[in-house]
This record gives structure tokens, sequence and C-alpha cells, in this order.
């Protein structure tokens, strides 16, 4: 697969890092069906929007088992070290203060890819986050992090081209495509509960999806 | 993230889940929790989504409470019977209620996302807490009846007679002589007998009676006590309240009451006995009304009243009881002012009597109540007394009005002439409603069938109320748009997906309380009372009546008492707040403003109103066409 043969490249640099123990899981096929798959639904806070001059400021993820979220899952990390916040306090509401007693990185990304071992990643826009974690992780391992993933926000813009709807702009933010669900308003900005009302919103988008067939993980790509 | 200062230095933030842990805080019965508690407990929680047409039954896994953040769920029976619909902040556990009830379902009406809590996690909870166990294993009925019957800080004129009688009573035999009772009168110091035939109570036999019938008309010492004793016996049950006790005693100048239990002697109750229980009660209201003189000292007098009552409410007088008090400030009122209008236009030229109908007459007035009443003529009232009754209606209902009850706005008062006849015409028109019903007929007379006499002759009410019963009871055609008329309006089940609210004017997002509670309640009893040939009027003892002759299971009897009980209740609480914050008293209820509990019992009692009106769509279905 794809992935695989990427990740053969960086076997060397990576070995004996948390990476590739966590590489070494066997990850769900495109056959396993939605209600079974493992998933892992991340999102991160972000000092700015470009991953070359922006960092990681904190991490939060929960696992989807079962077809359900298991709350006892749910991680909440900031991130200490990495950056001075400034600016962009004004929209997470994390300030240095508290990031001087965040965990260092290392120690995040070991939990997050110990976490994500043999579970498919979520993300609403999953290209901003996976452009950050692939730095980090190429800034601590040596490679990206060259794991599965699906994105919320692609599926429903996928869903909504095939049904012919027009996206109107800002319809496709977190907040708009639960709404659209008809999920209750969440308050934004903090990476552990973007997380949850992405693996909400997943967990909608595939209700209904698979109203009259079983859907599978391939259909989520 | 607010770690605080003194937090140790671990890694992890803290897992901040506020707002679900919010959530559940707002919902029954988890506010009980404390914080740390709910933390604990969402580590158990999963949450999953199930869209529109999903279903959950005993079989569904995995087992546990299923609490809904969003969306609504419909609970059917085997025969698909809706049982509950429940919305945003419910909660359901298939399982139990498969245990309870046989084959419930749950089905998604509306995509719901659910907080889902595992049955290990649901039972170490249940373990842990007493009343959140309590909660969960309480059926919806029970929670209701004991919210109905929850009752703080009673008042003493409220406690029930019980305990106040005397149950250690002279009784003796209508052969014994009238010296043989006065001996042992004295000898126990009492100063009644009652009169006994082997245990059924005959008769009455007091100081005044040995006074004012024996000696005064010199009878010989040998007669038997039966030829002077009082027969017409007033007797109260024994889980009256002191109240009902007094003002009956006041009302009626009875000294001595026979208590009775299951129908049979259980005590017997004097004024002595009441005056120990008698403090700043409601009694003398009515007693300072019957001194006044003129509609104007009345209306001064009633001034006080709904400070009085926020007083009563406050002091845990219940809403029924609270009802009884202000029907019968209402009804000395009215006997009042007819007395007074009686003293200027002279006497009466015929028997006649005054009849109050709607809520007056059974005995449910709250704040706000208008004026409903009529007037039955003896037969034999020649046309050129006509202007004298006229003239009496006009004086009374003016001063209802001064005195603060408004005019009836469907002209339903004694000067209105269809409203004041006599009672052979009053008896046609009976009959004119029963053979023909209309819906607007039906709608219009249906409060005519709660009717008490308030002053008079009474016999002409009741005649009229036994020709009514008669042509009600045996027209199914009748029963059946009355039926209709009951099913009109529906109870508010939908709203936040289960209170449907007033969508105009200024009552906006507020249910009607009385319109979709009080009303439905009433005119299902009034309708299984009318075709069952019940004579009682008051809603509850019409439940009662309805019972104990087996037309009603006693379950259904006391569901809907409670359901009455429980809105009436929200309702005097929402006038009393009204009151005290200087506002007029409405029947408006907010559900938003409510706290979750009262919401729950409400939804419950409208729950309730909504399942005895399905039952009446099926008896009465033959009829509506």
């Amino acid at each position: 697969m794809w992935l695989r043969l990427r990740r053969s490249r960086h076997r060397r640099q990576t070995a004996g890092t948390p990476l590739a123990a966590c590489w070494r899981q066997p990850t769900p096929t495109g056959r396993t069906a939605c209600s079974e798959t493992a998933f892992l639904v991340c999102d991160g806070e972000m000092s700015s929007l470009d991953p070359a001059t922006g960092a990681l400021l904190s991490l939060g993820w929960v696992a989807i088992e079962h077809g359900a979220i298991q709350l006892a899952s749910a991680r909440h990390y900031l991130i200490a070290g990495e950056q001075a916040v400034g600016q962009s306090a004004t929209i997470h509401h994390i300030h240095d203060r508290e990031l001087a007693r965040g965990a260092s990185a290392p120690t995040v990304m070991e939990a997050f890819l110990q976490a994500a071992a043999g579970r498919v990643l979520v993300f609403h826009h999953a290209a901003l986050d996976i452009a950050f974690l692939d730095r980090l992780c190429q800034r601590l391992y040596g490679a990206p992090m060259l794991l599965p993933s699906i994105d919320t926000l692609r599926l429903e813009q996928k869903q909504r081209e095939r049904r012919d709807q027009a996206c109107a702009p800002g319809t496709l933010t977190l907040a708009g495509c639960r709404a659209h669900y008809g999920l209750p308003v969440h308050a934004a900005h903090n990476a552990l509960l973007d997380a949850i009302a992405t693996a909400e919103l997943l967990l909608a988008q595939i209700a209904h999806r698979g109203r009259n067939t079983s859907l599978r993980l391939r259909d989520l790509r | 993230m607010a770690a605080g200062d003194d937090a140790p230095a671990v890694p992890q933030a803290p897992v901040d889940l506020a707002p679900i842990a919010d959530f559940l805080a707002s919902t029954l019965p988890f506010d009980r929790l404390s914080p740390a508690e709910l933390a604990d407990l969402l580590n158990s929680v999963a949450i999953s989504y199930h869209p529109r047409g999903e279903s959950f039954d005993a079989g569904s896994e995995p087992r546990g409470l299923r609490i809904l953040r969003s969306g609504a769920v419909d609970l059917r029976d085997a025969h698909d019977t809706l049982l509950d619909r429940l919305g945003e902040g419910e909660n359901f556990h298939i399982g139990g209620l498969n245990a309870e009830r046989g084959e419930v379902r749950a089905c998604v009406i509306e995509d719901a996302l659910v907080y889902f809590l595992p049955d290990s996690a649901y039972q170490a909870l249940r373990q842990a807490h007493r009343d959140i166990d309590r909660h969960f294993s309480s059926q919806r009925s029970r929670r209701l009846r004991r919210a109905a019957r929850y009752q703080p800080s009673p008042n003493a004129l409220l406690q029930s007679i019980r305990d106040y009688m005397s149950t250690d009573l002279l009784t003796v035999r209508g052969s014994d002589t009238l010296q043989a009772v006065a001996h042992a009168m004295t000898q126990r110091r009492v100063s009644s007998a009652l009169v006994l035939d082997d245990t059924r109570l005959q008769g009455i036999i007091t100081d005044r009676d040995l006074r004012a019938r024996a000696l005064t008309a010199a009878l010989p010492a040998g007669t038997p006590i039966a030829s002077i004793m009082t027969t017409q016996l007033e007797t109260v049950e024994a889980d009256c309240t002191l109240f009902d006790a007094t003002l009956l005693m006041t009302q009626r100048g009875y000294h001595h009451l026979p208590v009775m239990e299951a129908g049979r002697l259980a005590g017997m109750i004097t004024t002595s006995d009441l005056i120990l229980a008698r403090q700043n009660d409601p009694v003398y209201l009515v007693q300072h009304i019957s001194r006044q003189d003129s509609a104007e000292g009345i209306k001064t007098l009633l001034e006080g009243m709904p400070a009085l009552v926020v007083q009563w409410s406050q002091s845990g007088m219940h809403a029924h009881q609270v009802s009884r008090v202000l029907t019968a400030i209402s009804d000395a009122v009215t006997v009042r002012l007819i007395q007074l209008a009686e003293a200027d236009l002279g006497p009466a030229p015929a028997a006649w009597c005054w009849v109050g109908f709607g809520s007056q007459a059974r005995a449910e007035q709250l704040f706000g109540a208008d004026q409903d009443n009529g007037m039955i003529l003896a037969d034999d009232t020649q046309p050129e007394h006509a202007s004298w009754f006229a003239d009496l209606a006009r004086r009374v209902c003016d001063g209802l009005q001064r005195c603060g009850y408004p005019y009836c706005r469907g002209e339903i008062m004694a000067t209105t002439d269809s409203w004041r006849q006599p009672l052979h015409r009053w008896q046609d028109t009976v009959r004119g409603w029963t053979i023909t019903p209309s819906p607007a007929a039906v709608m219009r007379v249906s409060i005519f069938f709660d009717l008490r006499p308030i002053y008079g002759e009474e016999s002409l009410c009741e005649r009229l109320q036994a020709v009514m019963l008669q042509e009600a009871s045996r027209n199914s055609i009748f029963l059946a748009a009355l039926a209709a008329n009951a099913l009109e309006s529906r109870p508010p089940l939908g709203m936040f997906r289960r209170f449907v609210v007033e969508r105009n004017g200024e009552h906006r997002d507020a249910v009607d309380v009385k319109k979709r509670g009080v009303l439905p309640i009433t005119e299902i009893v009034r309708l299984h009372a009318l075709a069952h040939r019940i004579p009682a009027v008051n809603t509850e003892e019409r439940l009662r009546a309805l019972a104990r002759e087996k037309k009603m299971a006693m379950g259904d009897s006391r569901n809907l008492a409670d359901a009455l009980h429980c809105i009436q209740q929200h309702r005097l609480q929402h006038q009393c707040q009204q009151i005290m914050a200087g506002e007029t008293p409405d029947n408006f209820l907010k559900p938003h403003g409510l706290p979750t509990l009262a919401r729950e019992q409400l939804r419950d009692a409208f729950t309730l109103i909504d399942e005895s009106q399905a039952a009446l769509r099926q008896t009465y279905r033959a009829g509506m066409g």
C-alpha cells in the first residue's frame, strides 16, 4: 500500500522510535465496516496557520470504538516550550503561562502515537493538523507521521457535491457541519472538546450515509 | 485550561469535559452528584448517534442507561401505544423498562445524540446513591404521586380530624329510656351520645335535645330515646381536614359531628376539639364576609386575600385546599350579596335557588375565576314576579364584579334570561341540548353540567341535576359529543418536544396550564361521571366515586387526581410568585423558567392526560361518527 511504501523509505531513521512502534501495528483495511473500525479523533491548536512558522500548542484526542465515542480515552495535552503564543491567544485562549506547565513535545507525541496505533485518525480539515504533526515527527523521529486518516470536512464536501448542493462559504466549518446534522451547539476552541465535536460529527455522517447500506471504511476516504 | 497554581507538574492537562459534566448536572437524577462524582462517572460514558427510525428493545446491546443529549425518542408498548416521549436531558434504560412492563421499544423520532452509561456503571451508581436508586426505581406515576402528595410543614388546620376526634364514645340503643341516657351522659361527663342499632348509626342525642325536646315537652322519663334523637345526621370522614370540619360546623351551626371511616362509626369531633386546633384560619374570613352590609365592605375585606393565599400556600396549604377555601369565600360573598339584595327588594315572591356552575360548583377555584351562575325558579312563579328575580340577579352579579369576580364573557350569568328560568324550562333546555348536540352547543353547556346550589331552595337544583344525569347518561350521541369536546384541547406534550406553547399574543412561549391541563382533566372526569350517573361535581369526588363504583380502575382514578393536584400546585405557585412580584396572577407557565423537577412533574401529568384522552377516544369512538 501507498503508506507502507512511503514508510519503508524511512525505516532506518525511525528505528527504535515511538513512531516505528506505532507503524508496526496493523491498521484497519478499507473493507472494515465503519461500525467496527477503531478511530482516533484528534484536534490541535496552533499558534499560526502556517506550519513553517507556527507551532502546535495543544493536542486533544478521543477514541471511537464499536461505533461509540469512549470518554475514558479522552486526552488533552498542552505542549510546552515550542514557541511563544503571542497574538493567537485571542483565538484559543492558551497563554504562555499555562504552556509553561505543559508537557514536552516528545512526551505528548509518544502518548499520541501510542493511542493512534492500530487506529484510523480523524480530523476536521485534516491537511492542517497533519502538516503540523508531520513537521513535529520529522523533527523528533526523522520522518513524517504517515498514518491513515480521514477528514470529516472533505467527507461533507464530497457528500454535498454528490447531491449537487452548493456549499456556501462557512457552512463546512465544524460548527456549520454539526448544525447540518442537528447536533447541539458546542463551545469551540479547546483541542479536546473540538475533537469530541468532530467525533460526534463523524458518527452522524456515518449514520446518515449508511442508512440503507452497511458502510465500509473505504467509503469514507 | 485552568490548572490551579498548586497543581502537580503532571504532563497531561486536566481532561476538561466541563460542558458534558454541566449538561449531565442539569438533568435528573444526575443533579444530585458532586462535581468529583460526575467527573468520575464521565469515564464510563460513551457517546453515540442514532438517526431517526432506529429503535432499541430488550435485546439491544450494550445494556445500560441512555441519556438524550439531543433529539427525541418515543417509548411504545407491544400494541404500539405511546407510553412516553423523551427529549433533551431525559433518559431511559430499555432493559429496566422491559423488566417492568413487558415489550417496550424505544423509537428514535428525531436524530439523537446519546450519552450512554453501561450497566455496570449504572448499577454501581444506584448502589452508591439511595436517592438516585429511588429515582430510577420509581415508575412515572408513582413519582408523580409522591410529588402531588408531598406537603412541607403542614398547617395545623390541614391535619386530618382523625388525630383530634374522640374515640371513647358513649353509645346507647334507641330503646333506652330518656332517664337512662341522661344518667349515662352525666356519669361520663359528656354532652352527647350516639344512638346505635347494632353497629349502624341511627342518630345523635345532645344536652340540647334533652333540654329542648324532652324537658320542655315534659316527656315521661321512660320515653325511648329514639323518639327525640336527631336522625338526619351529617357526618364527616376521618381523613377530612380540621378546616373541612370547622367550615361545616360553623356554616350549619353544629356542635357535634360523628366521624365515619369505611362506612363505620370511628369517633366524634366537637367544637371544643376544633378550638384547640384553631389558629389564624380562613374560616374567620368567611364569617367576616357574612357580617358585611355592602359590596364595598366585602371588597375591602377581600383586598387582603392574595397576600393571605400566598401565606397559606407558603405554610404548606395544598392547591386543592386553597381552591376549597377560595370557593368557600366566593360562596360566602355570593350568599351575602343575595341577602343584601333581598333586604332591599323584599322577600322572594316564589321559591328559587341560586346555582353556581363550573369551577365554583366543583370547589376548584383559584385566582382570577370569573362568575358562572344562574337561577332556578319554582314552576309556580308568576310572570309578574319576573322583575324581582331580574333585579336580584343584576344586583348580585354587579356586586360580584365589584368584589373582583369578573362578569362571565360567555354570559353564563343569572342576568342572562336563559340562565334564569323556571325549573321545567331548565329541564326542557337540558333535553334540547342532549337530543340535538351540536359541537358549539356542547362546548357552551359543558360547564353547566357542573352545578351546585349556593343559596335558596336546594331541591330545585337537585331536581334539575337528576334530569340532567338521566338525559346525559342514556344518550350516547351526546356523550360522544362531550368526548369530542374533551379531546379538543391536547395536552402540551411537544414543547422542547414536550410542551406546546401558546404561539400568539403576549403569552408567547408559555403554556396555558388551565386550558391545557386542568380543563382536559375536568372534562374527561365529567364525561365519565355523567355517563355513569355520578351526582358528585368536585373532580376528586367524582374520581373517588368512579373508582368506588368500579367504573374506573383505582389506579387510573388516582393518577388523574394526582395529575390534577400536580398541575394545580404549579399553577398556584406560579400565581403566588406573580402576586409577590406585584403582577396580576394568570395561568401562563413558561416551561423555560421552571426547575427541572417541576418540568418533569408537569410532563408526567400531561402524559397521563394524553393517555386518558386516548382511552376516552377508544370508549366513545362508537358515537363519534
